[in-house]
């Protein structure tokens, strides 16, 4: 049934009633992220009042104590730091705590009970949504037990919906068996990834850019494109996180999941519309035509790295290999470039480089798209020569915005040509604030959109394509003399040797 | 001037001005509106909008001609790159004869190929000369209802104008943006699938309005606003006539009696002069069905930080919440309208009912 009051209240959607089951509530990313988003999204409105939030964690802890917990950091992640009393008390009373063990069947039952009685004090309507804020190891089994306890059925006309945290797997196998777990008692619409590298807002700029320009998308091919060059560059080192880094590197934590989410983007063809499914088609297609690599094109297209010491702002940090947790051998990979090829029509031949590493000069995700020179050298090759062919480049962070280089001729009467940027941003042109990533992510959950989490196919595939690299690098351990960059450059000097061999070189951003 | 920037200052030589412009707005105001403030906003506006300003200051009640204009600059620095933001501004004086020839002068000015906004700062006129014209080289006109100081007349002026087809104005009322909120809060009560059958039984509805300072005898345009929102998106119609006083204790306040299909839905509009900051203009709004066994509202505290709901169900159920009301700026609130630039036909079809409305207060005034 239509809403008729709904109509016309712009840019505002309307949430369903539910409940957030947090598991995991007595961690980090529940008391940074979850419930402070959660709150921000109730003052918003965005939230009806029949709304509820069970926490669930092994820690014993009443209701209240939870409300406590839940109040001072909501105060200290919160722009204003601090919460109106009353404002508060409103919100905590949809704050519940239930003490429980994803491995106990009979929790589970306390759950559903408890999910019944705020169904009935709240009018939350038997819609639920199971956040799962815990150690990846414990996906499968949280999800069994859900399904076993009947809680994964959704009832007469509401949803149930999951949303499972990074990472997805650590290797294909891995991913498969997980996706097999969670799907004997999930349906795949039901289940939400979290892949949120890129902002909501990104994504639709980045969609509205290629289609909603009428110039762009007709040179958007082999035809006038030479090459794309995707850069993900973080300043930090692993900030002592170097116990799962080891474990992971930078192609699993970095290049399978998001850098692929960026260049799915640049790569697909137009979707039919909007829709989430409609774009996720899209971009699982275009990697489907990405080409597989072989132990061959490892050797020869792709570079890995490790930074040694070196010094960040001005300022000197430790290698790799000394950093907490990480062995003195390490040869963890913590930059990682890829020359990728999609086999089809649009990109036959034209190379998309992609690199990704820690403790690069800046933090930077851009995409550089490299026109073709122009046919026919009008001006002579010592008037050329300080101009570099047409660029467009797409900032997605940090400040996001297109910059288009092109030449110019520099007044006066001698023909010198110079290189100008046309720049536009985001931020500056429509100062809209945009929404904190975990807003963004549980109210589009609410609201049953899928388009920032990652569907089960793309999961698949982007572990599909790495593997072969993982593989090979993994047998060939002794022949990567790590370290190989210092810590604040842009990666190993292989990485530009790579890119001169093919006539190219990397943009610095 | 450009080149005067472009070219000033290290940095900014090397590091470019950009020069960016989304749209023309062009503002109406008169000499005693508060020119400090004024210039704050646009600077403000100019960051999220950047484009042109075109400032009209007339000059109504005087004889002389004068017809100046000056120029001016706003540049603002792009954090950290040392490249700068600019956009200009034209003000322009007018008064006596001159005054209506100022449109002539204002649209050689305007930037091609961008939307031109009106920002009339008083009360529309059709009838007047100078609006006229404005109105016609606008893509869109903003006003804002809360400052009508005939609120009746000035409300159903308004309505006519909008309805004038020939004359296709968009219009867009500040006053209509701040009721967004109150609109949100209400139609979220409709978005529980549980309480949607509800919708069709509403027979009473009661808003609470602090009245107009100008006109202490007519009813807030702000509450008529909501009141038309309200039957106009769920097709109530105004039967004509009121009946009698919405007297409830010590309350009073006009009532008028609406219908859709066999159903009569009373509304009330009851002063509730417990004063607040300017803000504070609804302070509650309550929709009931069956006689009451049912209850929405939607209240807004005194003090206007707060905005208080409750869905009431028989003695089954009552859900609420307290939320923390954040007033927006005037700038906020402008620049909220120059994002749109299409019609709001939601807007105009609630200024049409309140046209009825108003007409069916006044004839119960004027019946003894
Ligand atoms: N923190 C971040 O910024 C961030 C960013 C990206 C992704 N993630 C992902 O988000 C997830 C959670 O991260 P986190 O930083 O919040 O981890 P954390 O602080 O270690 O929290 C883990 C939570 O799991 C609970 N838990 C552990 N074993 C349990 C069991 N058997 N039954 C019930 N609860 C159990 C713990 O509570 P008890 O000990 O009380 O049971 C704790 O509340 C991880 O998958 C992580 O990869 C986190």
């Amino acid at each position: 049934m239509e809403n008729p009051l709904r109509q016309g209240i712009r840019l505002e959607q309307a949430a369903e009633p539910c409940t957030v089951v947090i598991f995991g509530a007595s961690g980090d990313l529940t008391k940074r992220k979850l419930v402070p988003a959660l709150y921000r999204l109730v003052q918003q409105r965005l939230l009806p009042a029949e709304f509820g939030i069970v926490g669930l964690a092994r820690t014993e802890m009443s209701d209240d104590d939870f409300r406590v917990k839940m109040r001072e950091s909501v105060a200290q992640f919160s722009e204003a730091k601090t919460v109106d009393d009353e404002v508060w008390q409103s919100f905590a009373q949809g704050l519940y705590y239930l003490t429980a063990d994803i491995g106990t069947a009979d929790d589970y039952r306390k759950l559903a009970g408890l999910l019944e009685r705020i169904d009935r004090e709240r009018g939350t309507g038997g819609n639920r949504l199971f956040y799962l804020s815990v150690a990846p190891r414990f996906y499968a089994a949280a999800v069994e037990q859900l399904g076993r306890a009947g809680l994964t059925k959704p009832k007469d006309g509401s949803w149930v919906r999951v949303i499972i945290e990074k990472p997805f797997g650590s290797d294909l196998e891995s991913a498969r068996l997980l996706n097999q777990q969670i799907h004997a008692s999930l349906d795949e619409s039901q289940i939400y990834r979290i892949d949120h590298y890129l902002g909501k807002e990104t994504v639709q700029n980045l969609l509205a850019f290629r289609f909603a320009n009428g110039i762009f998308e007709p040179l958007w091919n082999r035809h006038y494109i030479d090459h794309v060059q995707i850069t993900n560059a973080e300043a930090v080192g692993v900030e002592g996180r170097g116990g799962y880094y080891e474990t992971a590197g930078v192609v699993r934590d970095m290049i399978q999941n998001h850098v692929f989410q960026v260049l799915s983007l640049v790569a697909m063809e137009p979707p039919a519309h909007l829709g989430s499914e409609a774009v996720r088609d899209e971009k699982i297609k275009a990697m489907t035509a990405a080409r597989n690599f072989t132990p061959e094109r490892v050797k020869a297209e792709c570079v890995r790295g490790q930074y040694g010491p070196g010094s960040i702002d001005g300022k000197p940090v430790p290698g790799y290999r000394q950093e907490e947790g990480v062995a003195p051998d390490s040869t963890t990979e913590t930059f990682a470039m890829l020359t990728m090829y999609f086999d089809n029509w649009r990109w036959a031949g034209v190379p998309f480089y992609i690199r990704s590493g820690k403790h690069l000069p800046k933090r930077v995700t851009e995409i550089a798209i490299q026109f073709q020179t122009a046919p026919h050298q009008l001006f002579g090759a010592d008037v050329m020569e300080q101009v570099t062919p047409n660029q467009l480049i797409i900032r997605i962070q940090p400040d996001e915005g297109i910059t288009l280089r092109f030449a110019v001729k520099v007044p006066g009467q001698i023909t010198h040509i110079r290189d100008v940027n046309m720049d536009f941003r985001y931020g500056t042109s429509f100062g809209v604030q945009l929404a904190e990533a975990y807003e963004r992510l549980l109210l589009d959950c609410i609201l049953g959109d899928s388009t920032l989490y990652a569907r089960k196919d793309m999961t698949e595939r982007g572990w599909e394509i790495v593997m072969p690299i993982l593989d090979y690098w993994a047998g060939t351990k002794g022949e990567g003399s790590f370290p190989n960059y210092e810590a604040g450059t842009w990666g190993p000097q292989a990485a530009d040797e790579l890119m001169e061999r093919n006539g190219s070189r990397w943009r610095r951003p | 001037m450009w080149s005067g920037v472009s070219e000033g200052g290290d940095a900014s030589s090397k590091a470019g001005v950009t020069r960016a412009c989304a749209l023309n707005l062009l503002v109406y105001t008169t000499p005693w509106d508060d020119h400090g403030r004024l210039e704050d906003l646009l600077e403000r506006i100019n960051e999220q909008h950047p484009g042109r300003t075109l400032v009209l200051v007339a000059y109504r009640d005087t004889a002389t001609p004068r017809l100046e204009g000056y120029v001016s600059m706003r540049c603002r620095l792009l954090g950290g790159t040392g490249k700068q933001i600019c956009g200009e501004q034209v003000t322009i004086e007018a008064g006596g004869p001159l005054l209506e020839t100022a449109a002539t002068a204002i649209a050689p000015l305007l930037v091609s190929d961008v939307p031109v906004y009106l920002w009339w700062k008083d009360i529309p006129h059709y009838e007047d000369k100078l609006f006229d014209r404005l109105a016609q080289m606008a893509d869109r006109i903003v006003i804002d209802s809360a400052a009508f100081d005939h609120p009746y007349d000035d409300l159903l002026r308004l309505s006519k104008m909008i309805d004038d087809k020939s004359r296709r104005m968009r219009v867009s009322d500040l006053n209509w943006g701040r009721l967004t909120s109150w609109r949100t809060l209400l139609a979220s009560f409709w978005d529980v699938p549980a309480y949607r059958p509800l919708l069709d039984e509403i027979d009473r509805v009661t808003i609470k309005y602090r009245s107009p300072q100008d006109a202490p005898e007519e009813i807030a345009p702000k509450a008529l606003l909501l009141a038309g929102w309200l039957a106009s998106r769920l097709g109530w119609e105004v039967v004509g006539t009121a009946v009698g006083k919405a007297t409830r204790g010590t309350e009073e306040g006009a009532v008028c009696e609406l219908r859709a299909g066999d159903r009569s839905i009373a509304l009330a509009f009851v002063r509730d002069e417990t004063a607040g900051p300017d803000d504070v203009i609804i302070s509650t709004v309550t929709l009931s069905a069956k006689n009451g066994a049912a209850n929405f509202s939607v209240a807004k505290r005194t003090d206007g930080s707060k905005l208080e709901t409750e869905a009431q169900i028989g003695s089954e159920r009552s859900v609420g919440r307290v939320l923390a009301y954040e007033i927006r700026t005037e700038a906020a609130q402008l620049s909220r309208e120059l994002a749109f630039l299409s019609r709001d036909a939601i807007y105009e079809a609630a200024v049409a009912r309140v046209a009825q409305l108003v007409e069916t207060i006044r004839n119960q005034k004027t019946t003894p």
